[in-house]
């Protein structure tokens, strides 16, 4: 070493103190702070010092200018954070405009001597656990622009000028109120990618979304943090579903509901039991309506009865009142069918209305001998009309796989919906708002 | 450290501020209340405060970089307008001189590259791209620094308090380049980012309150 | 794999759908008349369906 170097700087001087009592009585004291104001009272004497006291005045003037926006997690708090401790020894606010909107989000700087820095960053109650990469990553452009960082790809969310409102503590460069940096965020949840642009120095980060309990937990902090609020850039969608795998699965039971559809199909013995055509004459009935079919056989299991009306209607209707009766049990289903049958012309063309048939299924009919009691009516003024009836044992209900697949349907809808609308409301604070969906 | 020590005006015993510009706290011993007078409170709020000297690397510390041992000999304290930074002179143990640089504990080893093109001082800005050694390099950062101190066994002799160019490189791959302006000719140094616990490093330095 | 609870669901839709099939179950309105005679077959107007239970006591003391 040549003559003239210096030596290493000094260590900072310790710093000056001085002690608060009472001047009356020499006393301990109490100090009370409320809002922007300090009081001291004495706990013997119990008189107010005079806030002139040049000591005292220290203490108001730091509490002016600090109370205001006291963080969350307060400096010098340590907590263990991925296993390793760390002190809070910074803290800044900083802001971006949008729109006219001020934004603001708060740094809280940690330290460890011998693991480095980290940052915590909080946003309307969302926090990210943040450290500066040592990787740079490669910027790709495209439709919307990405970063590709450690081999994984970040979409681009927002660029935005960011000011320095408040800074407490220490930080590892000078941080100033009004500094100025241009912010780029990138994300891949839960993760973030940040490119500050300051005058003389651009830094890459990358942050991984915290959830406030973790936080509170790490740094033992009493009360509940504070709920967040909207969807945050980089926090993780609900970790429910992954939307793949619900589709999968849905199409996966469908294929089995479609199976088990043609199963019954091939199964189901539509065996036809009872066929007739009758007549109903015109004008009011003469005498009883009413009539019954030849006795019939019901085969097999307990199973359903679909009885078909077909009727040659013409803008007129007939109603058949049906009682489906067990010949020997003396059980009967009751029941009422329409077939009716209405067309015309009118000035958006020709319309129809109703059919000339129709289906009923009867429920769980056990097996035996069974006819039918007929009585048929219609319009007073009916011409006449021809009608038919056949029925058929053990039919295969195709309404019931319809609801089925409804039922099936429905609980991935509502998580595709609700993946759907969490995603827009993350782009919506975006530069991007909207158009994404995030891909698994 | 961090949290400011000192003694009890009354009572004599060690009292500690939470932060580096908090001007309150209570003797544990005589419950006094203690307030720092020395505090700039026009800065409060408005600037932050440095971090002392806080790196864990002392003279004498060893460590292992790409399986050789290495030891600290000296130390140049550089400071700039927002800050500072520590380069650390190691040796190797096959005689080889290198530099461990050392900024808010993000740590990086290089060596002297002589014989290289490199571009002149007024001609270098931010995100421009230089190659060495098939490296593709982008520029990252442009300080304006000075010595603040010195300490140990460096490898030359001459030092200015003036302000120097420093101008730092990275690449996509955790590679690190330097580009030092002190002298007429630029010198390079190319080297890599390490981390602290790849260097199993010993004899550290100790900090009160942190094991 | 996605959800067992929806899985669980899905099979359990699908049994129920078979059940129903099996068990020929039916949306459509009906009602049920029990005892209904014999004698009907001779004489269907004397039929009264629409009471649930077909033989009231419909006289006085």
């Amino acid at each position: 070493m040549s003559a003239g170097t210096p030596p290493l700087p000094n260590p900072p001087a310790k710093p000056q103190v001085k002690s608060l009592h009472c001047p009356q009585c020499g006393a301990a004291i109490t100090l009370r702070s409320f809002q922007q104001a300090v009081t001291v009272v004495c706990d013997s004497c119990h008189s107010v010092l005079d806030a002139k006291d040049p000591t005292l005045k220290i203490l108001q003037q730091f509490q002016a200018v600090t109370s205001e926006l006291p963080p969350m997690i307060p400096l010098g708090t340590r907590g263990k954070l991925r296993g390793t401790d760390y002190e809070v020894i910074g803290f800044q606010r900083r802001s971006i405009e949008s729109d006219g909107v001020r934004y603001d989000w708060h740094e809280y700087l940690l330290f460890n001597p011998y693991k480095g820095f980290r940052y915590l960053s909080e946003y309307q109650g969302h926090w990210n656990d943040i450290t500066v990469c040592k990787d740079l990553p490669i910027l790709q452009t495209g439709i919307v622009p990405s970063a590709n960082y450690l081999g994984e790809i970040y979409r681009h969310f927002q660029t935005a000028d960011a000011t320095t409102g408040y800074v407490i503590g220490e930080f590892p460069w000078q941080v100033r109120v009004g500094e100025r940096a241009t912010v780029t965020d990138y994300v891949r949840p839960p993760r973030v990618l940040s490119c500050e642009q300051g005058s003389s120095e651009t830094t890459w980060s990358v942050g991984e979304y915290t959830y406030p309990q973790e936080i509170w937990k790490a740094f033992n902090l009493s009360g509940q943090p504070p709920e967040p609020v909207g969807v945050f850039e980089n926090q993780p969608a609900p970790a429910t579903v992954s939307l793949k795998q619900a589709w999968l699965a849905f199409l996966l039971l469908t294929a089995f509901l479609l199976g088990l559809m043609a199963f019954n199909d091939m199964v189901a013995s539509k065996d036809p039991v009872f066929s007739a055509n009758y007549q109903l004459a015109p004008g009011a009935p003469k005498g009883e309506a009413s009539f019954v079919t030849d006795v019939f056989e019901l085969k097999g299991r307990t199973s359903n009865v679909e009885i078909k009306t077909a009727a040659n209607v013409s803008n007129s209707w007939i109603y058949l009142n049906y009682a489906l009766i067990n010949q020997d049990t003396g059980k009967a289903w009751d029941f009422g069918r329409e077939v009716s049958y209405y067309s015309g012309r009118d000035s958006d063309g020709s319309w129809t209305e109703g059919s000339r048939s129709d289906t009923v299924i009867v429920p769980s009919v056990p097996p035996g001998h069974y006819y039918l009691r007929i009585e048929p009516e219609a319009d007073a003024r009916h011409p006449q009309i021809s009608y038919s009836v056949l029925i058929r044992r053990d039919v295969p209900v195709f309404k019931f796989y319809g609801y089925a697949l409804l039922a099936l349907f429905l609980p991935v809808l509502y998580v595709t919906f609700k993946s759907i609308s969490f995603e827009r409301a993350r782009w919506s604070e975006s530069d991007h708002p909207i158009l994404q969906t995030e891909s698994d | 450290m961090t949290q400011p020590i000192a003694n009890c005006p009354n009572c004599g015993a060690k009292i500690v501020f939470q932060w580096s510009s908090s001007v309150q706290t209570v003797c544990t011993y005589c419950k006094s209340i203690l307030v720092r007078t020395d505090v700039d409170l026009k800065k409060v709020g408005q600037v932050a405060d440095l971090p002392p000297d806080s790196s864990p690397i002392q003279l004498n510390t060893e460590g292992i970089y790409r399986n050789k041992a290495f030891v600290v000999a000296g130390r140049i304290l550089y400071e700039y307008e927002q800050g500072g930074w520590n380069e650390w002179h190691i040796v190797m143990n096959d005689g080889a001189s290198a530099w461990l640089s050392d900024a808010q504990d993000e740590y990086a080893i290089s060596f002297a590259v002589p014989n290289q093109t490199l571009p002149a001082a007024n001609q270098i800005q931010v995100g421009q791209q230089c190659t060495w050694n098939n490296q593709t390099f982008t520029v990252t950062v442009i300080t304006e620094a000075h010595y603040k101190g010195v300490e140990g066994e460096l490898p030359f002799q001459y030092w200015d308090k003036t302000d120097v160019t420093f101008v730092d490189l990275r690449s996509q791959t955790g590679k690190f380049a330097t580009l030092d302006y002190s002298d007429e000719q630029p010198a390079l140094y190319l080297g890599e980012f390490v981390e602290f616990d790849d260097l199993k490093l010993k004899n550290l330095r100790r900090f009160e309150g942190w094991s | 794999m996605f959800s067992p609870l929806y899985l669980l669901y899905g099979f359990f839709v699908l049994g129920c759908v078979g059940m129903a099939e099996y068990r020929g179950w039916s949306m459509d309105a009906m009602n049920e008349v029990k005892n209904v005679p014999r004698s009907i077959r001779d004489n269907p107007g004397a039929y009264r369906g629409i009471y649930s239970s077909y033989h009231h006591y419909t006289g006085g003391k």
